[in-house]
């Protein structure tokens, strides 16, 4: 995670870059994909960037004050955590009977 | 009025089909599985519901219920498959509450619903919570074209249908119904479990005296707020016996908090009766249905029951496995909707705060 802030010509924004490795780039991609739907809530005063680098999420915060960006990170990391939680209980099942379907269509 | 003579829109299949719903725009966080069979019936193979209960006097926020909802919803997921005993491969899609709710709790369960999607690769359907509500109740009771009154914590609307559409004839102005039961348990300290609405229920079984308070309708609308703070006055005057004492001879011009419990559902429910009855009224239907967490209580069903029979006509009501939120009747809307054609892009699977009956389409009537 780093952690910089940059100087405008008036503004202020803080600015947040966290790197979250997943089992597979499958993985990484679905929690991208979940996570993206939601618009964050001030986007006036948050800007959010998420990428894939593989098997990892990398997330890219800016904000206007050092609050939002403890908020922001928070709630993402929340979301992070469901999803993640979600995977690891129903990815051996998915992934499971997807291979033995591959197995049968070849 | 005449019969309605047009088919329905729905298709009949020539296979079951199947729906996992997820709810959780509340408290209460469900989950169940549905099967729409080829004969049109259709089959509950699990209905799962975990209760957020806060401790008495203190209502439920949207930040703690969703940390509840992130707790509990893979457990409340698991058990629900389980005990269908299917497999999540064999689903046609995945329903899940896009709004009216809370946002957090919401947006909790449609990030389990997102991953389960792309996980198991099956289509998203984002459900109207109310016709979610709406569409139990009709396939539970069978009642085929009801004037309904949904009545439960967050909503209180009279409804009928027309032309593929839920249309709202009338509502609460304020609060919600169940809001103002709930608040008034809190007022006087009831528990919360099961429900603070349950309390008050049996509560006002041992109400013996009707204390007057404000009645409010406006025309097809009714306002609520007013009744919950003349009522709760009531808790500082001085006749109020907080600890329902028993009375003596001497202690007659007194009323307890189960006589005030008793008053304020006889008020509240009389005015739901009454537009109830101006709807059936425009309509010309002899049919109510009963929804939503409300619609469980047992005297809200007799007074309904007693002005349906004077208009000869009936009640249909469900009890609380249908009528509390649940998992099982998003899964019944969002089935009925996927079979219409109709499916959730993940890009588009956001969730709403306010999403009101008549914004949906309801392209599985006639």
């Amino acid at each position: 995670m780093s952690i910089g802030t940059s100087t405008t010509t008036q503004v202020q924004w803080h600015n947040i870059s966290v790197r979250i490795p997943f089992a597979n780039p499958n993985h990484a991609s679905i929690a991208k994909q979940v996570i993206e739907v939601d618009r964050e809530l001030q986007p006036h005063a948050v800007k959010r960037e998420l990428a894939l680098d593989g098997d990892v999420l990398v997330a890219t915060f800016s904000t206007l004050t050092v609050r939002l960006a403890r908020l922001t990170l928070n709630s993402f990391l929340e979301n992070v955590d469901l999803v993640v939680r979600t995977i690891g209980q129903f990815a051996d099942d998915a992934e499971q009977r997807s291979t033995s379907y591959s197995h049968m269509s070849t | 009025m005449p019969k309605r003579t047009h088919e329905s829109p729905l298709k009949s299949t020539d296979r079951p089909y199947l729906a996992l719903g997820l709810e959780g725009s509340a408290n209460k966080l469900g989950a169940g599985i549905i099967r729409h069979e080829v004969d049109g019936s259709s089959t509950v193979l699990s209905n799962v519901r975990h209760t957020y209960i806060t401790p008495p006097g203190e209502g439920f926020l949207p930040r703690d219920t969703a940390v509840h909802h992130r707790q509990w919803a893979l457990k409340v997921i698991e058990d629900a498959v389980t005990i269908s005993s299917v497999s999540m491969h064999d689903l046609d899609c995945i329903c899940y509450t896009k709004g009216p709710g809370m946002g957090a709790p919401l947006q909790s369960v449609a990030l389990v619903a997102r991953t389960l999607s792309l996980l198991f690769n099956k289509p998203l359907v984002g459900v109207n919570h109310c016709v979610g509500h709406i569409e139990m109740g009709r396939e539970i009771t069978g009642a085929q074209n009801p004037v309904v009154l949904y009545v439960s914590g967050g909503n209180t609307q009279i409804i009928a249908y027309s032309r593929q559409c839920y249309r709202i004839f009338g509502e609460t102005l304020d609060i919600a119904v169940g809001n103002c039961l709930d608040r008034f348990a809190r007022v006087i300290n009831l528990s919360n479990d099961p429900s603070p609405g349950f309390n008050i229920e049996q509560a006002a079984k041992k109400g013996k005296r009707l204390v007057p308070l404000p009645y409010s309708t406006k025309g097809m609308d009714v306002s609520l707020s007013g009744i919950l703070t003349a009522t709760e006055a009531l808790t500082y005057d001085k006749r109020y016996r907080p600890n329902d004492s028993p009375r003596n001879g001497d202690d007659e011009d007194c009323f307890t908090s189960a006589d005030l419990c008793f008053s304020l559902q006889e008020t509240v429910f009389a005015m739901l009766v009454e537009i109830t009855e101006r709807a059936m009224a425009h309509i010309g239907s002899k049919e109510v249905l009963l929804v939503g967490g409300v619609g469980s209580n047992v005297r809200l069903q007799e007074m309904m029951g007693t002005m349906a029979e004077e208009r000869g006509g009936k009640v249909f009501a469900t009890d609380e496995r249908f009528c509390i939120d649940n998992g099982i009747m998003i899964a019944q809307a969002g089935l009925l909707s996927y079979r219409m054609g109709f499916q959730t892009p993940i890009k588009m699977s956001t969730c709403t705060q306010r999403y009101r009956t008549d914004e949906v389409h309801v392209a599985w009537r006639a």
